[in-house]
């Protein structure tokens, strides 16, 4: 059985439908990655995940159990958690005080000394930037925030929105270590990405989304391989 | 020539006096615009009832305001929260002019019962060392002003180590840069606007409470007054740090002290709103906004 199952999800922004009978799996310890053009509904299918959007129909089940419909600081505690699209840092407080803050959640906070010291492990640019307040940071090392808060709530499931976004090629290698990283080590994880042949690289299967529909799902291989995936999104 | 520098000094060290308790109802309507996007009209409704009820606590147990705080300010916590979760939280996604007009609405609805139940006579809180003054040299400190200093001050500490400390206190302050990404991290963000609006209706509390000691009251003086000052401050402080909104209170209360002290007395509550108007054309962005540009040039 998969670890994160959706299930037909709709869902609407106002009265404009976004997302169409979305479904995936995502298998426990894999990468899986949503892939498309912007606005194909990929962000939505996040934030519906998250709770932030509640969907109009369809389901959502975490290890089997409902949590479409659950308030998106009960998801967090039920180990989703989205690391966003455009990092939203709180940029007026402290990397340390955003990372803390990333273990507000019944899992992390017990254990947030503990994952706070490995998350320094991780990114040891971040422990010498500690105190600086996280607007001043380059892009990068933002996104390494953003990262690092998501792994402090200790998460089953780590959603991933467009991390190497606007990130130089140097920079992006480093997030795609990262994410190898987390799935090996600490958590399932499910990425969006723009950067569609790196995520195929990495990733264990993949599902496309268009126009809020999926139109392709297989073995990230196997996508890889597409025709259409080619000339679409590979340039080939 | 010495007796203006003495008057000067007496007016640095009153508006330093002052500057607490203004800070301490200025940094509520801050907390609260800061995490809910909504400026607090209520808030001297709540600065009234609170000193309103510190009179009747003083009558019929004779406690001090300065002790009496701890209950008054715990009290308008509850009553802020409440207020949230009634009132404010149904409009929280309407255009700013509902919620404004709603806490103004609020307001009236308060200074109306307040006249009910108190009337409209003028009060005021005197305990035995009302009248008593220290002498530092050839400056003149009346106790009240220190006692009232000491207490917002103490205040004003304790809410810092709470909002740089804590969970929640954290949670509060990254609610008012992102609330979204609060959300993300497992914040209950309905439970922290609650408990902002809360803390911002307890330090209106508190600063209700300690008025009474260095202002004769009525359901709608110096209430209405006081609010508009707390913009001011806001404006020039900024919504970000209890330092800048401490600094700007320190600041208007002085501009008001050496107005009175070099010019007419009938002035004072003019300044403010001159502040207000000078800051909002010349310098927008406040006090913060001139020191960043200041370290960029």
């Amino acid at each position: 059985m998969a670890l994160l199952e959706v299930r037909q999800l709709t869902a609407f922004h106002g009265d404009v439908q976004a997302l169409w009978d979305v479904s995936f799996e995502v298998a426990e310890g894999s990468i899986t990655t949503l892939l498309g053009s912007n606005g194909a509904g990929k962000t939505t299918t996040l934030r519906t995940i998250s709770g932030i959007l509640p969907p109009r129909d369809g389901e959502i089940r975490l290890g089997g159990e409902r949590i479409d419909g659950v308030p998106p600081h009960r998801i967090v505690d039920m180990g989703v958690v989205q690391v966003p699209e455009g990092r939203k840092l709180w940029p007026n407080l402290s990397v340390q005080e955003n990372l803390v803050l990333g273990a507000y959640g019944r899992r992390g906070r017990p254990e947030r000394a503990r994952t706070l010291r490995s998350v320094y492990e991780l990114f040891p640019r971040l422990a010498e930037r500690r105190s600086q307040l996280a607007g001043t940071l380059s892009g990068g090392e933002q996104q390494m925030v953003a990262i690092g808060r998501g792994l402090m709530a200790r998460p089953v499931v780590l959603m991933l929105d467009e991390p190497s976004l606007g990130l130089a090629p140097i920079l992006v290698d480093e997030v795609f270590r990262v994410i190898r990283e987390i799935a090996a080590q600490r958590a399932t994880v499910l990425l969006v990405e723009q950067n569609v042949h790196r995520a195929l690289q990495i990733a264990d299967t993949a599902s496309v989304l268009e126009n809020g529909r999926v139109v392709l799902a297989g073995p990230a291989k196997q996508i890889a391989g597409d025709a259409k995936v080619q000339t679409a999104y590979l340039g080939l | 020539m010495i007796e203006t520098l003495v008057r000067v000094v007496e007016a640095f060290i009153s508006a330093l006096m002052v500057a607490g308790l203004y800070a301490t109802m200025s940094y509520g309507l801050a907390l609260i615009y800061g995490v809910m996007k909504i400026i607090n009209l209520a808030n001297a409704g709540i600065m009234m009832l609170a000193a309103f009820t510190t009179l009747v606590l003083w009558q019929t147990t004779g406690l001090d305001p300065l002790v009496l705080v701890v209950v008054v300010a715990p009290l308008f916590f509850v009553v802020g929260a409440v207020l949230e979760v009634v009132v404010v939280r149904r409009v929280s996604a309407a255009a700013p002019i509902v919620s404004l007009l709603l806490l103004f609405g609020t307001w009236l609805v308060m200074q109306a019962f307040a006249n009910l139940i108190f009337g409209g006579d003028v009060r005021g809180v005197r305990p035995a060392y009302i009248d008593s003054v220290v002498h530092v040299g050839d400056v003149t400190l009346a106790y009240n002003r220190i006692f009232v200093f000491v207490a917002g001050a103490v205040i004003l500490v304790l809410l810092e180590l709470f909002l740089r400390g804590t969970f929640l206190g954290r949670a509060i302050r990254a609610l008012a840069q992102d609330r979204e990404a609060c959300a993300l991290v497992g914040v209950d963000t309905k439970r922290v606007s609650m408990v902002a609006f809360g803390l911002g209706s307890a330090l209106a509390g508190a600063a209700g409470c300690l008025l009474t000691l260095v202002f004769p009251f009525d359901p709608t003086n110096p209430f209405g007054v006081l609010q508009l000052k707390s913009f001011t401050i806001i404006v020039l402080g900024g919504l970000e740090s209890i330092i800048g909104v401490a600094f700007a209170s320190f600041l208007l209360a002085l501009a008001e002290n050496l107005t009175v002290t070099l010019s007419r007395p009938q002035l004072e509550n003019l300044v403010s709103f001159v502040v207000l108007v000078v800051v909002l054309v010349v310098m927008p962005g406040g006090l913060a906004a001139l020191l960043r540009r200041r370290r960029l040039a």
